[in-house]
Protein backbone atom coordinates (compact mmCIF):
# COMPACT_ATOMS: atom_id res chain seq x y z
CA UNK A 1 0.00 0.00 0.00
CA UNK A 2 2.49 2.26 1.23
CA UNK A 3 4.34 1.40 -2.04
CA UNK A 4 1.39 2.03 -4.19
CA UNK A 5 1.48 5.32 -2.83
CA UNK A 6 5.07 6.64 -3.61
CA UNK A 7 4.73 4.98 -6.73
CA UNK A 8 1.34 7.19 -7.90
CA UNK A 9 3.37 10.00 -5.97
CA UNK A 10 5.64 10.43 -8.95
CA UNK A 11 2.88 11.42 -11.37
CA UNK A 12 5.79 14.07 -11.97
CA UNK A 13 4.15 16.36 -9.16
CA UNK A 14 7.43 18.01 -8.55
CA UNK A 15 6.33 20.44 -10.93
CA UNK A 16 4.03 21.77 -8.90
CA UNK A 17 6.54 23.11 -6.36
CA UNK A 18 7.41 25.26 -9.53
CA UNK A 19 6.27 29.30 -9.19
CA UNK A 20 4.42 29.15 -12.12
CA UNK A 21 2.62 26.00 -11.32
CA UNK A 22 -0.40 25.66 -9.70
CA UNK A 23 -2.49 22.44 -8.66
CA UNK A 24 -6.26 22.41 -8.16
CA UNK A 25 -8.27 19.49 -6.92
CA UNK A 26 -12.58 18.81 -7.37
CA UNK A 27 -14.27 17.03 -4.93
CA UNK A 28 -17.52 15.85 -4.41
CA UNK A 29 -20.33 12.59 -5.19
CA UNK A 30 -20.45 11.29 -8.81
CA UNK A 31 -22.66 12.92 -11.11
CA UNK A 32 -22.70 16.21 -8.96
CA UNK A 33 -21.28 17.89 -12.52
CA UNK A 34 -17.54 18.12 -11.76
CA UNK A 35 -16.43 17.48 -15.33
CA UNK A 36 -19.19 19.99 -16.70
CA UNK A 37 -18.17 22.54 -14.70
CA UNK A 38 -14.54 22.18 -15.76
CA UNK A 39 -15.64 22.11 -19.82
CA UNK A 40 -18.46 25.00 -19.37
CA UNK A 41 -14.95 27.05 -17.83
CA UNK A 42 -12.68 25.63 -20.41
CA UNK A 43 -15.09 25.22 -23.29
CA UNK A 44 -13.21 24.52 -26.69
CA UNK A 45 -9.93 25.21 -24.63
CA UNK A 46 -10.49 22.03 -23.20
CA UNK A 47 -8.12 19.18 -23.87
CA UNK A 48 -8.84 16.42 -20.84
CA UNK A 49 -5.76 13.82 -20.39
CA UNK A 50 -7.57 10.28 -19.12
CA UNK A 51 -5.04 8.79 -16.75
CA UNK A 52 -6.79 5.56 -16.05
CA UNK A 53 -4.45 4.21 -13.68
CA UNK A 54 -4.57 7.21 -11.68
CA UNK A 55 -8.51 6.95 -12.47
CA UNK A 56 -8.14 10.64 -12.70
CA UNK A 57 -8.78 13.40 -15.26
CA UNK A 58 -6.11 16.60 -15.90
CA UNK A 59 -7.13 19.37 -17.21
CA UNK A 60 -4.65 21.97 -17.93
CA UNK A 61 -4.73 25.53 -18.06
CA UNK A 62 -3.05 28.75 -18.08
CA UNK A 63 -4.04 31.52 -16.53
CA UNK A 64 -3.09 35.68 -15.67
CA UNK A 65 -3.03 36.53 -12.34
CA UNK A 66 -1.62 40.29 -11.92
CA UNK A 67 0.03 40.07 -14.77
CA UNK A 68 2.05 37.00 -14.36
CA UNK A 69 1.26 33.66 -16.51
CA UNK A 70 -0.12 30.50 -14.01
CA UNK A 71 -0.09 27.08 -15.55
CA UNK A 72 -3.27 25.84 -13.95
CA UNK A 73 -3.66 21.75 -13.62
CA UNK A 74 -7.01 20.95 -12.33
CA UNK A 75 -7.76 17.67 -11.29
CA UNK A 76 -10.96 15.53 -11.71
CA UNK A 77 -11.96 12.40 -10.32
CA UNK A 78 -12.73 10.27 -12.82
CA UNK A 79 -15.23 7.91 -11.16
CA UNK A 80 -12.62 7.64 -8.09
CA UNK A 81 -15.32 9.11 -6.20
CA UNK A 82 -17.03 6.15 -6.17
CA UNK A 83 -14.80 4.26 -3.13
CA UNK A 84 -15.82 7.29 -1.20
CA UNK A 85 -12.14 8.22 -0.96
CA UNK A 86 -9.48 9.59 -2.98
CA UNK A 87 -5.90 8.17 -3.56
CA UNK A 88 -3.54 10.30 -1.31
CA UNK A 89 -1.69 11.32 -4.26
CA UNK A 90 -4.56 13.29 -5.40
CA UNK A 91 -4.04 15.77 -2.62
CA UNK A 92 -0.49 15.82 -2.50
CA UNK A 93 0.95 19.31 -3.41
CA UNK A 94 -2.67 20.81 -4.22
CA UNK A 95 -3.18 24.25 -3.82
CA UNK A 96 -7.05 24.97 -3.70
CA UNK A 97 -10.17 22.68 -4.12
CA UNK A 98 -13.82 23.25 -5.35
CA UNK A 99 -15.73 20.78 -3.50
CA UNK A 100 -19.32 20.32 -5.66
CA UNK A 101 -23.01 19.27 -4.32
CA UNK A 102 -26.00 18.48 -6.32
CA UNK A 103 -28.78 21.53 -4.91
CA UNK A 104 -31.24 18.78 -6.14
CA UNK A 105 -29.95 15.84 -4.56
CA UNK A 106 -29.44 16.21 -0.59
CA UNK A 107 -27.36 13.24 -0.41
CA UNK A 108 -24.53 14.91 -2.37
CA UNK A 109 -24.56 17.97 0.33
CA UNK A 110 -24.42 15.64 3.47
CA UNK A 111 -21.41 13.62 2.04
CA UNK A 112 -19.47 17.02 1.95
CA UNK A 113 -18.31 16.20 5.56
CA UNK A 114 -16.90 13.15 4.48
CA UNK A 115 -14.75 14.72 1.62
CA UNK A 116 -13.90 17.62 3.78
CA UNK A 117 -12.50 15.77 6.51
CA UNK A 118 -10.51 13.94 3.87
CA UNK A 119 -9.30 16.79 2.53
CA UNK A 120 -7.92 18.67 5.84
CA UNK A 121 -6.43 15.05 6.69
CA UNK A 122 -3.99 15.63 3.88
CA UNK A 123 -4.13 19.22 3.11
CA UNK A 124 -5.04 21.29 6.94
CA UNK A 125 -4.51 24.54 5.13
CA UNK A 126 -5.70 25.07 1.19
CA UNK A 127 -8.56 27.37 0.04
CA UNK A 128 -11.81 25.51 -0.46
CA UNK A 129 -14.45 26.42 -2.08
CA UNK A 130 -18.03 24.90 -1.68
CA UNK A 131 -20.16 24.89 -4.87
CA UNK A 132 -23.93 24.23 -4.92
CA UNK A 133 -24.62 23.42 -8.80
CA UNK A 134 -27.42 23.14 -11.22
CA UNK A 135 -29.29 25.98 -9.93
CA UNK A 136 -30.61 26.05 -13.33
CA UNK A 137 -32.57 23.02 -12.09
CA UNK A 138 -34.18 25.52 -9.07
CA UNK A 139 -33.01 29.07 -8.88
CA UNK A 140 -35.37 29.37 -5.16
CA UNK A 141 -32.30 27.42 -3.68
CA UNK A 142 -30.38 30.47 -4.01
CA UNK A 143 -32.66 31.99 -1.31
CA UNK A 144 -31.13 29.64 1.25
CA UNK A 145 -28.46 29.28 3.65
CA UNK A 146 -26.28 26.36 3.99
CA UNK A 147 -24.58 25.64 6.97
CA UNK A 148 -21.84 23.64 6.35
CA UNK A 149 -20.02 26.49 4.28
CA UNK A 150 -20.84 28.70 7.46
CA UNK A 151 -19.47 26.37 9.94
CA UNK A 152 -16.33 25.51 8.30
CA UNK A 153 -16.35 29.66 7.13
CA UNK A 154 -15.52 28.33 3.46
CA UNK A 155 -17.04 30.60 0.09
CA UNK A 156 -20.27 29.25 -0.88
CA UNK A 157 -20.52 29.95 -5.12
CA UNK A 158 -24.26 29.19 -6.41
CA UNK A 159 -23.34 28.04 -10.14
CA UNK A 160 -25.08 26.14 -12.71
CA UNK A 161 -22.81 24.15 -15.44
CA UNK A 162 -25.71 24.41 -17.92
CA UNK A 163 -26.48 28.36 -17.84
CA UNK A 164 -23.02 29.54 -16.84
CA UNK A 165 -24.11 30.84 -13.75
CA UNK A 166 -20.57 32.46 -11.74
CA UNK A 167 -18.85 29.48 -13.19
CA UNK A 168 -16.16 31.76 -14.63
CA UNK A 169 -16.22 33.54 -11.64
CA UNK A 170 -15.37 30.41 -9.37
CA UNK A 171 -12.35 29.39 -11.72
CA UNK A 172 -11.01 32.66 -11.36
CA UNK A 173 -11.33 32.71 -8.09
CA UNK A 174 -9.99 29.34 -7.52
CA UNK A 175 -7.07 30.33 -9.74
CA UNK A 176 -6.42 33.24 -7.40
CA UNK A 177 -6.54 31.48 -4.23
CA UNK A 178 -4.58 28.77 -5.06
CA UNK A 179 -1.90 31.03 -6.55
CA UNK A 180 -1.93 33.84 -3.33
CA UNK A 181 -1.70 30.36 -0.83
CA UNK A 182 1.16 29.16 -3.13
CA UNK A 183 3.24 32.41 -2.21
CA UNK A 184 1.91 32.99 1.59
CA UNK A 185 1.28 29.58 2.60
CA UNK A 186 2.96 29.83 6.31
CA UNK A 187 1.66 26.05 6.42
CA UNK A 188 4.20 25.13 8.90
CA UNK A 189 4.05 21.14 7.84
CA UNK A 190 4.66 22.49 4.27
CA UNK A 191 7.68 24.09 5.72
CA UNK A 192 8.59 21.11 7.42
CA UNK A 193 8.82 18.87 4.65
CA UNK A 194 10.01 20.90 2.60
CA UNK A 195 13.33 21.61 4.33
CA UNK A 196 13.08 17.73 4.61
CA UNK A 197 13.39 17.36 1.29
CA UNK A 198 15.93 19.53 0.50
CA UNK A 199 17.71 18.02 3.59
CA UNK A 200 17.71 14.17 2.22
CA UNK A 201 18.78 15.61 -1.26
CA UNK A 202 21.22 17.05 -0.34
CA UNK A 203 22.19 13.71 1.39
CA UNK A 204 21.11 11.19 -1.13
CA UNK A 205 18.10 9.63 -3.32
CA UNK A 206 16.95 7.49 -0.92
CA UNK A 207 13.59 5.56 -0.59
CA UNK A 208 12.80 5.27 2.71
CA UNK A 209 8.88 5.81 4.09
CA UNK A 210 8.26 9.57 4.18
CA UNK A 211 10.79 11.26 1.78
CA UNK A 212 8.54 12.60 -0.99
CA UNK A 213 5.05 12.23 1.28
CA UNK A 214 3.15 15.10 1.51
CA UNK A 215 2.35 16.92 4.90
CA UNK A 216 -0.04 14.43 5.64
CA UNK A 217 2.63 11.91 6.69
CA UNK A 218 1.39 12.03 10.49
CA UNK A 219 -2.09 11.05 10.10
CA UNK A 220 -1.31 8.99 7.43
CA UNK A 221 1.12 6.99 9.48
CA UNK A 222 -1.93 6.90 11.60
CA UNK A 223 -4.02 5.15 10.01
CA UNK B 1 -32.26 13.19 -49.40
CA UNK B 2 -33.15 16.73 -47.28
CA UNK B 3 -35.60 16.24 -45.08
CA UNK B 4 -36.52 18.42 -42.20
CA UNK B 5 -38.61 16.46 -39.39
CA UNK B 6 -41.82 18.57 -38.19
CA UNK B 7 -43.78 16.23 -36.11
CA UNK B 8 -43.43 12.69 -34.90
CA UNK B 9 -46.23 10.77 -32.93
CA UNK B 10 -47.53 6.81 -32.38
CA UNK B 11 -50.57 5.21 -33.86
CA UNK B 12 -52.05 2.53 -32.28
CA UNK B 13 -54.16 0.20 -35.04
CA UNK B 14 -52.12 -1.02 -36.63
CA UNK B 15 -48.95 -0.13 -34.96
CA UNK B 16 -46.83 2.36 -36.79
CA UNK B 17 -44.85 5.62 -36.19
CA UNK B 18 -45.56 8.79 -38.12
CA UNK B 19 -43.41 11.20 -39.36
CA UNK B 20 -44.57 14.41 -40.59
CA UNK B 21 -41.34 16.15 -42.28
CA UNK B 22 -40.84 18.77 -44.93
CA UNK B 23 -39.35 17.38 -48.26
CA UNK B 24 -37.24 18.98 -50.93
CA UNK B 25 -40.01 20.66 -52.46
CA UNK B 26 -40.31 23.37 -49.93
CA UNK B 27 -43.72 24.17 -48.16
CA UNK B 28 -44.92 21.05 -48.38
CA UNK B 29 -45.43 18.90 -45.57
CA UNK B 30 -45.11 15.30 -46.07
CA UNK B 31 -46.03 12.05 -44.25
CA UNK B 32 -44.51 8.88 -43.78
CA UNK B 33 -46.01 5.93 -42.07
CA UNK B 34 -43.65 3.51 -40.31
CA UNK B 35 -45.48 0.33 -39.75
CA UNK B 36 -43.91 -1.11 -36.09
CA UNK B 37 -43.53 -5.05 -36.50
CA UNK B 38 -43.18 -7.92 -33.75
CA UNK B 39 -44.02 -5.16 -31.05
CA UNK B 40 -45.43 -6.84 -27.99
CA UNK B 41 -46.28 -5.88 -24.95
CA UNK B 42 -43.31 -7.62 -23.06
CA UNK B 43 -40.66 -5.84 -25.82
CA UNK B 44 -38.19 -3.43 -24.87
CA UNK B 45 -38.56 -0.30 -26.07
CA UNK B 46 -35.12 1.38 -26.28
CA UNK B 47 -34.39 -1.60 -28.88
CA UNK B 48 -37.38 -0.90 -30.58
CA UNK B 49 -36.32 2.21 -31.13
CA UNK B 50 -32.84 1.48 -32.06
CA UNK B 51 -33.88 -0.94 -34.67
CA UNK B 52 -35.78 1.89 -35.90
CA UNK B 53 -33.47 4.39 -36.05
CA UNK B 54 -31.24 2.20 -37.79
CA UNK B 55 -33.87 0.71 -40.63
CA UNK B 56 -31.89 1.35 -43.48
CA UNK B 57 -35.38 2.44 -45.05
CA UNK B 58 -36.18 5.12 -42.28
CA UNK B 59 -32.69 5.79 -41.48
CA UNK B 60 -32.00 9.13 -42.95
CA UNK B 61 -35.83 10.20 -42.21
CA UNK B 62 -35.48 9.78 -38.93
CA UNK B 63 -31.93 11.36 -38.67
CA UNK B 64 -33.47 14.64 -36.60
CA UNK B 65 -35.80 12.59 -34.08
CA UNK B 66 -34.11 12.13 -30.94
CA UNK B 67 -33.82 8.12 -30.08
CA UNK B 68 -35.09 9.17 -26.46
CA UNK B 69 -38.35 10.42 -28.45
CA UNK B 70 -38.81 7.27 -30.24
CA UNK B 71 -38.41 4.91 -27.23
CA UNK B 72 -40.87 7.05 -25.22
CA UNK B 73 -43.41 6.68 -28.66
CA UNK B 74 -43.39 3.01 -28.02
CA UNK B 75 -43.60 2.68 -24.71
CA UNK B 76 -47.05 4.56 -24.96
CA UNK B 77 -47.56 2.12 -27.50
CA UNK B 78 -46.36 -1.09 -25.08
CA UNK B 79 -48.78 0.73 -22.79
CA UNK B 80 -51.79 0.58 -24.61
CA UNK B 81 -51.28 -3.21 -25.40
CA UNK B 82 -50.98 -3.77 -21.58
CA UNK B 83 -54.80 -1.93 -21.38
CA UNK B 84 -53.28 0.84 -19.74
CA UNK B 85 -54.53 4.49 -20.06
CA UNK B 86 -52.41 7.01 -21.76
CA UNK B 87 -52.63 8.88 -18.59
CA UNK B 88 -50.74 6.07 -16.30
CA UNK B 89 -48.12 5.58 -18.82
CA UNK B 90 -47.65 9.03 -19.06
CA UNK B 91 -47.11 8.59 -16.01
CA UNK B 92 -45.06 5.69 -15.19
CA UNK B 93 -42.90 7.48 -17.70
CA UNK B 94 -42.52 10.38 -16.02
CA UNK B 95 -41.59 8.09 -12.86
CA UNK B 96 -38.45 6.09 -14.72
CA UNK B 97 -36.94 9.29 -16.20
CA UNK B 98 -36.87 10.95 -12.56
CA UNK B 99 -33.92 11.07 -10.36
CA UNK B 100 -34.58 9.89 -6.35
CA UNK B 101 -33.33 12.52 -4.30
CA UNK B 102 -32.13 10.04 -1.54
CA UNK B 103 -30.00 7.64 -3.51
CA UNK B 104 -26.71 7.66 -3.28
CA UNK B 105 -25.10 7.33 -6.86
CA UNK B 106 -21.49 6.61 -5.61
CA UNK B 107 -22.85 3.01 -5.20
CA UNK B 108 -24.03 2.02 -8.25
CA UNK B 109 -22.40 0.66 -11.07
CA UNK B 110 -21.26 2.20 -13.99
CA UNK B 111 -24.89 1.27 -15.77
CA UNK B 112 -27.00 2.34 -13.83
CA UNK B 113 -24.34 5.29 -13.10
CA UNK B 114 -24.85 6.09 -17.00
CA UNK B 115 -28.53 5.99 -16.71
CA UNK B 116 -29.50 8.31 -13.96
CA UNK B 117 -26.66 10.80 -15.57
CA UNK B 118 -29.03 10.34 -19.32
CA UNK B 119 -31.77 11.39 -17.20
CA UNK B 120 -29.90 14.58 -15.68
CA UNK B 121 -28.05 15.24 -18.68
CA UNK B 122 -31.80 15.93 -20.59
CA UNK B 123 -32.50 19.28 -17.77
CA UNK B 124 -28.57 19.93 -18.25
CA UNK B 125 -29.52 20.21 -21.93
CA UNK B 126 -33.11 21.81 -21.71
CA UNK B 127 -30.92 24.64 -19.72
CA UNK B 128 -27.63 24.27 -21.45
CA UNK B 129 -26.51 27.97 -23.09
CA UNK B 130 -24.08 26.70 -25.93
CA UNK B 131 -21.16 28.85 -27.07
CA UNK B 132 -23.28 28.89 -30.72
CA UNK B 133 -25.93 30.69 -29.18
CA UNK B 134 -26.75 34.07 -30.47
CA UNK B 135 -27.15 35.60 -26.84
CA UNK B 136 -24.49 33.43 -25.23
CA UNK B 137 -22.61 34.95 -22.69
CA UNK B 138 -19.04 33.12 -21.28
CA UNK B 139 -18.46 35.13 -18.25
CA UNK B 140 -22.23 35.35 -15.88
CA UNK B 141 -21.71 37.09 -12.50
CA UNK B 142 -24.74 36.55 -10.38
CA UNK B 143 -25.11 38.12 -7.08
CA UNK B 144 -27.37 36.31 -4.55
CA UNK B 145 -27.72 38.31 -1.24
CA UNK B 146 -25.98 36.88 1.61
CA UNK B 147 -28.53 38.58 4.48
CA UNK B 148 -30.06 37.33 7.68
CA UNK B 149 -33.66 36.53 5.98
CA UNK B 150 -32.45 33.05 4.46
CA UNK B 151 -34.74 30.68 4.88
CA UNK B 152 -32.75 27.00 6.03
CA UNK B 153 -32.33 24.36 3.04
CA UNK B 154 -33.83 22.07 4.95
CA UNK B 155 -30.83 19.86 4.92
CA UNK B 156 -29.04 20.91 7.81
CA UNK B 157 -29.53 19.06 11.29
CA UNK B 158 -30.23 20.96 14.32
CA UNK B 159 -27.77 19.51 16.49
CA UNK B 160 -24.37 21.13 16.94
CA UNK B 161 -21.98 18.64 15.76
CA UNK B 162 -23.88 18.11 12.61
CA UNK B 163 -23.83 20.87 9.95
Amino acid sequence: MARDRAKACELDQEKYDADENVKIICLGDSAVGKSKLMERFLMDGFQPQQLSTYALTLYKHTATVDGRTVLVDFWDTAGQERFQSMHASYYHKAHACIMVFDVQRKVTYKNLSTWYTELREFRPEIPCIVVANKIDADVKVTQKSFNFAKKFSLPLYFVSAADGTNVVKLFNDAIRLAVSYKHNSRDFMDEVLQELENFELEQKEDDGPGQGQQEGTKSLAAS
Amino acid sequence: MMCTAKKCGIRFQPPAIILIYDGEVKGKSRQRIMPVRNFSKFSDCNRAAEQLKNNPRHKSYLEQVSLRQLEKLFCFLRGYLQGQSLTETMEQIQQERTIDPEEDLNKLDDKELAKRKSIMDELFEKNQKKKDDPNFVYDIEVEFPEDEQLQSCGWDTESADEF
